[in-house]
């Protein structure tokens, strides 16, 4: 199932002119956005706070609507949250009151009723992520690299192919992150999903992206896109090769001009 | 020197700690002991008025007395137990569906604020008098009073509790695609629950006390209404001796809240988490 | 440095807007009640009508004026009670949060006294400090021991280990971490025992007063009801509530200066005053 080397032409999600603006059009949180995304891709959309990045993510989720332009999946355009998106968020926001595996089974439950085979589902991506012997455990019992681990699980439930993820580890250590964002791209290559993942770390996005959207804010806006062309599967160590630190200046490059 | 840790020593540190609790317990027992030793020799000295202060030996003997001897006390506990447990279900059951119904409805909770307040800075007790006169007397009123006096805390609680979704939480029902009656299902109402819990706790200790009042103004069957009539005639022993009745009901009463949370709300536990885990792990059969 | 603000004026026109729609509700409501009285929906006598109601609170309050002497008695029942009750529970509790051992010793029976329904020590109280002021106080007083008490230890007892070390590091005497760490951060859950016990302790005044006594609003209440003069009763009860409210925004407003750091508003105010003493002293 590694598409990788053959990833199709074909674009899964699509933006023409995206814009979104608040208080009656007072605060500019996203200012037009033109973009194409391949199936099977990994972008990155970096820039400091305020830049869009976490609109642009929303606008494609459907969670939040455009004041202007469009955003197209699967050649269908978003007027909502649909089953074919799945989002993770930078909380791990898991449920206290439901175990691992019943928090890796709510988004089937909100689909509708969840069979064995959807059970079965979530047991074996919880053994994916290596948590197969906390499956029955609670929330409180895990610690917070755990409960990411579990919302990257539960966000692989669905089987959908656009996974959109908000600077999903954040909140955890260098190490354990790295270590989640190499697990990440294995996963997310073996299966053959289109990624969109939000961070305001620069090495994090060219490590893991095929695109890196550089955004700036004032107002927030995808002022470059840059295309990262290094080997996968990507090794720790090639965020010191020379290659690596060119695409880092850039990117500084472009936060800096603006 | 080397230090060296000796293969028995884990179990010398587990009797030091029992020994350790079971010297507390001695000095717990022995300070209590000598308390009563001082009541009840002060008391025979002439320093505490017997006919006000019971002897503690005086106490004693009340008990027997009402227990075993006439029994008079089961009865009453039973009738105010049962008015209790009445009204407790009435005014917990009103609160929670009112509770809910605001706490969901922004237009309604606007409006009904100044009420609410208005409502939380008067002792909802105080109504007792008007109630008897308007009902009479009677079951009617004391069940009355008591649903007042505990609908308060259940409802303010759902209220909270039902307004402050975590918002994270709420996001992500959203990008799942979830419905309202999907939202309020799975997550407003599990999460409400340890709050609505607390209320409930409040509430029982309220409905005792609202059962009491309304036996005091009424005297004439209940706990409350003991407790009246032996004081009125001076027999402090007895009184006391059903005050320490209400001690070990409240005691019994705190204790069986205590348990019930541990079940409806398991997760806030450590032992209803292991218990539920194993539960589910049951449950989904030898596939694991 | 600007201040933000808005000017006072809107700012008191704004507060008047947003009361309106209360008060048209408020007003439609008595006068429906009122017209129900009138047409004859409501017939019991136990539902006095509003204009019933609005004529005792004027005997009551301007032409007879009996209810003043009572109105001043239960306050003063309910506060003299809290501030014995209130004394006796922040002094054990923070003679507990001091010494293990006394903590220890004085919980059980602590604890004793919570689980017991107070209400139910009131015949015995009375017996014990007569028909008169002395046991509505002392019922007030222990009703409201133990919410303070728990509240305030509990707050005394909180450890937050990263200020813990930072007073270690910097050499503070038990005295010092006791005064500039513990107290200060125990104060917002003092209030809230302090918030609890002030409207418990009226209860227990009126309890009390239901049980004997001559004086005061709970027995003014309990007279009119067993006379079925329920207009008066309830205008009685209103006067209980303005008690309340008075004793809820007393607090309110100890808390507010007190625990100055908690409320936006506050500490923009508790700022500036700083601002100005602090730079008085350095003489700019």
């Amino acid at each position: 199932m590694r598409l990788q080397q053959a990833i199709a032409d074909d674009i899964v999600v699509s933006g023409r002119g995206v814009g979104k603006t608040f208080a009656n059009g007072t605060v500019v949180a996203l200012k037009n956005a033109d973009f194409d995304i391949k199936r099977g891709s990994f972008v990155s959309l970096v820039g400091p706070s305020g830049c869009g990045k976490s609109t642009l993510l929303r606008l494609v989720s459907g969670l939040i609507a455009p004041t202007s332009g469009q955003v197209n999946v699967h050649d269908t355009p978003v007027d909502g949250p649909r089953s074919d998106i799945s989002m993770m968020f930078q909380k791990a926001t898991l449920l206290e009151w439901r175990t691992a595996l019943e928090n890796v089974l709510l988004p089937t439950e909100i689909a509708g009723t969840p069979t064995k085979a959807d059970k079965k589902r979530a047991y074996d991506l919880l053994k994916l992520v290596g948590l197969g012997d906390f499956a029955f455990s609670f929330p409180a019992q895990l610690s917070g690299g755990m409960q990411q681990r579990v919302a990257l699980a539960r966000l692989l439930q669905t089987g959908a192919d656009i996974l959109l993820l908000d600077e999903p580890f954040g909140a955890l250590d260098e190490f354990t992150r790295e270590r989640l964002n190499t697990e990440l791209m294995r996963i997310v290559a073996e299966i053959g999903a289109t990624t969109i993942f939000v961070t305001h770390n620069i090495s994090e996005a060219i490590f893991l992206a095929d695109q890196v959207f550089v955004m700036t804010s004032r107002p927030g806006q995808v002022a470059k896109i840059i295309d990262v062309d290094l080997e996968r599967p990507r090794p720790l160590s090639i965020q010191t090769s020379p290659e690596f630190n060119a695409l880092v200046a850039d990117v500084r490059e472009t936060l800096g001009a603006v | 020197m080397v230090a060296v840790q000796h293969v028995g020593d884990d179990r010398t540190a587990g009797n030091a700690a029992r020994n350790l609790r079971n010297r507390r317990i001695l000095a717990h027992a022995a300070i209590f002991v000598i308390l009563i030793a001082t009541w009840e020799i002060a008391s025979r000295l002439g320093w505490l008025d017997p006919l006000f202060y019971p002897r503690p030996s005086n106490i004693m003997r009340s008990f027997w007395l009402i227990y075993v001897q006439n029994g008079n006390v089961w009865y009453h506990l039973g009738v105010t137990m049962s008015l209790v447990f009445m009204g407790f279900i009435g005014g917990s059951v009103l609160g929670i569906v009112l509770g809910s119904l605001v706490g969901l409805n922004p237009t309604l909770r606007r409006f009904l604020k100044p009420y609410v307040i208005v409502l939380e800075a008067t002792p909802r007790i105080a109504v007792a008098p008007l109630l008897i006169a308007a009902l009479g007397f009677g079951v009617t009123s004391k069940i009355a009073i008591i649903v007042l006096v505990c609908f308060f805390a259940p409802f303010i609680n759902t209220l909270s509790g039902v307004m402050n979704v975590n918002a994270e939480k709420l996001e992500l029902f959203k990008a799942m695609g979830a419905s309202k009656w999907q939202i309020l299902r799975k997550l407003v109402l599990p999460d409400a629950i340890p709050v609505i819990m607390a209320g409930e706790r409040l509430a029982l200790t309220a409905a005792l006390s609202g059962a009491l009042v309304a036996e005091f103004i009424q005297r004439d069957q209940g706990i409350g209404s003991l407790i009246l009539v032996y004081t009125r005639n001076l027999n402090m022993a007895s009184a006391f001796a059903c005050i320490f009745t209400l001690t070990i009901l409240g005691f019994l009463i705190f204790r069986g809240m205590e348990i019930i949370d541990q079940y409806i709300a398991f997760w806030k536990h450590e032992g209803g988490r292991d218990r539920v885990s194993a539960k589910r792990r049951a449950a989904m059969g030898p596939q694991t | 440095m600007t201040d933000a603000r808005m000017p006072t004026g809107t700012l008191i026109l704004d507060r008047v807007l947003r009361f309106i729609p209360h008060a048209i509700l408020l007003l439609l409501l008595i006068g429906l009640w009122e017209l129900a009285a009138r047409i004859g929906w409501i017939t019991s006598i136990m539902i006095p009508r509003p204009s019933a109601i609005g004529a005792a609170i004027f005997k009551l309050y301007i032409t007879e004026g009996t209810i003043y002497r009572h109105f001043f008695i239960t306050l003063t029942e309910a506060v003299v009670g809290f501030l014995i009750g209130a004394s006796v529970a922040v002094g054990l509790a923070v003679a507990s949060s001091m010494s293990e051992v006394f903590k220890r010793y004085v919980i059980p029976y602590a604890v004793v006294l919570n689980v017991t329904p107070g209400i139910a020590l009131t015949p015995v109280i009375i017996a014990w400090f007569g028909y008169g002021m002395g046991s509505k106080i002392a019922l007030a007083a222990i009703l409201c021991f133990f919410p303070i008490f728990v509240n305030t230890l509990t707050g005394l007892v909180q450890v937050d280990e990263d200020r813990e070390e930072l007073f270690a590091s910097l050499g503070a005497s038990p005295r010092q971490v006791f005064a500039k760490l513990r107290v200060p951060a125990a104060l917002p859950l003092l209030f809230a025992g302090l918030k609890i016990g002030l409207t418990t302790a009226l209860i227990g005044a009126v309890v009390a007063e239901f049980a004997q006594a001559t004086d005061g609003v709970g027995v003014l209440m309990s007279r009119f009801s067993f006379q079925l003069n329920m207009a008066a009763s309830i205008a009685t009860l209103l006067s209980m509530t303005v008690i309340g409210l008075l004793l809820f925004y007393t607090m309110e407003f100890l808390d507010d200066r007190i625990v100055f750091w908690r409320r936006e508003s506050r500490r923009a105010a508790a700022s500036r005053a700083a601002a100005r003493t602090w730079l008085g002293q350095l003489g700019k």
